[in-house]
């Protein structure tokens, strides 16, 4: 095979196809980055009670639980999850304002809450959970794009999308901003900080959620799928700088890459390690971000 | 936000004296110590031997918790992947031992090296940043220790693990010198921290934390301070892990899990970051303890755990505020 033909049939469907994951990674990360941004807390919950939701969706569609539709269930999976971030924000918002690092320890016992109900309803094997998308699957220019490749880039956009809109738009966005920016000044000026705190809160758990139920028909459900990708979403954060959105974004897109290639050419057994080289590697090349040095910070 | 110091609340709870010590003014944490200690070495002739081994583990552990704690009181940050220094303790032991049959004369310096070498170097990239890289970084350290273990099993005997047999005395029990080592190590270790609670690098430690500038002023700088720290909090998960391979008897990849990063972060919570002897051992017992009493149900520890978490940092959130609102009402009553 010469260097071409590896190329194409090679690089280009692993980029894409890493390019696929990424957005997910980056839905991941853009949680974990709106939360931080206006709280400055590190939600290391995030991956276990999107993971949870996800369990949820299964119990509540397979029959375990209840039977019902596939939407039905993302609904109440939806509202279990922004219950859920709710009574983890309202329990923690007295130590937010305290002091940042207790705070991110707390996160972590809801992390480890979250897990142990996962366990305790749903056990430790292993579920496949599957989108109800039309399977198809066409070929560009020797990229073979399926429809789960298609339904993934779509969903991560039109959220992405609104996403940026209601930050950049919304009162409430403008808000959000504000309080990123300088919380004591935002509330001089009349804002409730509380407030804005559970709006990112809730956010981010609708978009862990989202990217749970994307990311799991690549793989399977288990109590640890989910968590594990929310290490991707971290190191896709620390990339962007853990204080811009777009810099999550890009970072994500980034890591889905870069873990695609270093899997197939180097050796997929060390992927915590690669990532682990690649945050350790970020911090130092580009510690306030990667977009730092382009484009200067927008949200 | 380069630069901006994680908020240090979390580590002014409450003082670092021992209850006890607070009970009667004239009993100084010292003493106090003093006697936890002379009860300990008696221990193994009042219990039997599965408790001895029990309480050897949990001074072990008593270790991870004091090294965790450590961080967070001079640090002022959060690791959430001490096993990788444990697991780097534990194998250094295990391996000279298995391989070359050298015991922990020779492990325990080499474990000690090695921890403050790898925890200078994981500081070094999070030197100028805020806090949670540190915690990002070491997040993601723990979910590459298993990986790392499984993968160089040529040295590390893969799933397996490794026997640590060649004892410290030669000729002594095994079963009271894997007690004594421990609680010697344990005693040390403290010791150790005590002291440098009264040296000047360890003022220099704490002022960096509390007041860059007055530091800086000093000259002692932050990035210095925060590197040193994790280095000082490296070698002693490292000597955490060497005592745990020699008192545990067994290393092998189960003991270093993700979620046991998160157990001894959770210990070190539970002692309210203590660092005193009787402190720390609250900690290590209870990380050592809620595993054995809930292995039955193995899906309750992590929800006891993380209860437990959240229960004791509340409780330090509003103790204070309760004591102030109770001295309040008994100086109006």
């Amino acid at each position: 095979m010469t260097f071409w033909d590896s190329l194409i049939y090679d690089l280009f469907p692993l980029m894409w196809s890493g390019m696929i994951t990424g957005c997910l990674y980056a839905l991941g990360a853009l949680g974990l980055v709106m939360i931080f941004k206006c709280s400055k807390v590190v939600n290391f919950s995030h991956g276990n009670v999107a993971g949870l939701t996800a369990f949820l969706v299964y119990g509540l569609s397979s029959g375990v639980l209840m039977s019902l539709s596939w939407g039905a269930a993302v609904l109440v999976a939806m509202l279990a999850a922004v219950a859920i971030a709710f009574l983890i924000y309202s329990i923690i918002s007295p130590l937010v304002f305290e002091s940042d690092l207790t705070s991110t320890i707390a996160t972590l016992g809801f992390g480890l809450i979250a897990q142990g109900v996962t366990l305790l309803m749903f056990g430790a094997d292993i579920v496949a959970l599957d989108l109800p998308i039309p399977r198809f699957a066409f070929s560009v220019l020797g990229l073979l794009v399926t429809g789960y490749d298609l339904t993934v880039l779509a969903v991560a956009i039109v959220t992405i999308g609104a996403l940026f809109i209601v930050i950049d738009y919304t009162k409430l966005g403008i808000a959000f901003r504000a309080i990123s920016e300088n919380p004591f000044a935002a509330e001089v000026c009349g804002l409730n900080l509380k407030s804005v705190h559970y709006f990112a809160w809730i956010t981010a758990a609708i978009l862990g959620v989202i990217g749970a139920l994307l990311i799991v028909p690549t793989t399977f459900l288990s109590v640890t799928t989910v968590a594990t990708f929310m290490l991707q979403a971290f190191a896709a954060a620390v990339i962007g700088g853990f204080a811009s959105l777009p810099g999550a974004l890009v970072g994500g897109v980034l890591i889905g890459v870069l873990m695609n290639l270093f899997t197939f050419y180097v050796s997929p057994e060390y992927s915590s390690t690669f990532l682990l080289g690649v945050i350790l590697l970020a911090l130092n090349i580009f510690p306030n971000g990667i977009l730092q040095n382009v484009g200067g910070s927008r949200v | 936000m380069s630069e901006a110091p994680v908020s240090d609340q979390a580590t002014h709870m409450s003082p670092d004296r021992s209850a006890m010590a607070r009970l009667s003014g004239s009993i100084t944490p010292g003493v106090t110590a003093g006697i936890l200690v002379a009860v300990l070495m008696f221990m193994p002739y009042l219990l039997g031997g599965s408790w001895t081994f029990t309480l050897g583990l949990c001074f072990a552990n008593s270790i991870g918790v004091l090294a965790v704690s450590l961080l967070v009181r001079y640090g002022g940050e959060v690791s959430i992947g001490h096993t990788f220094f444990t697991a780097l303790g534990a194998y250094s032991v295990g391996v000279l031992d298995t391989r070359y049959g050298i015991s922990l004369w020779a492990s325990v310096p080499l474990a000690l090296c090695l921890g403050v070498t790898l925890g200078l170097l994981f500081a070094w990239p999070s030197r100028n940043l805020h806090g949670i890289y540190l915690a990002v970084t070491t997040l993601a350290l723990a979910l590459a220790v298993p990986e790392m273990i499984n993968n160089f099993d040529a040295l590390t005997g893969g799933y397996e693990g490794l026997y640590v047999a060649t004892p410290f005395i030669p000729g002594a029990s095994m079963g009271l010198q894997r007690y004594y080592v421990a609680l010697a190590m344990l005693v040390i270790v403290c010791f150790a921290v005590a002291r440098l609670r009264l040296s000047r690098q360890g003022m220099a430690l704490l002022l960096a934390k509390t007041h860059p500038a007055a530091a800086d002023a000093f000259g002692t700088r932050r990035v210095w301070a925060r590197i040193s720290i994790m280095g000082i909090s490296g070698g002693i998960g490292a000597l955490c892990g060497a005592t745990l391979a020699f008192s545990g008897s067994t290393v092998s990849p189960g003991g270093f899990t993700f979620w046991q990063a998160i157990f001894l972060l959770v210990g070190s919570v539970v002692s309210f970051y203590g660092l005193s002897l009787p402190r720390v051992l609250i900690g290590g017992a209870f990380v050592t303890l809620v595993p054995q009493l809930l292995s039955s149900s193995g899906a309750w520890i992590p929800v006891f755990y993380g209860l437990a978490l959240l229960g004791m940092i509340l409780l330090g959130h509003y103790m204070p505020r309760i004591r102030k609102a109770m001295a309040r009402k008994s100086e109006t009553a």
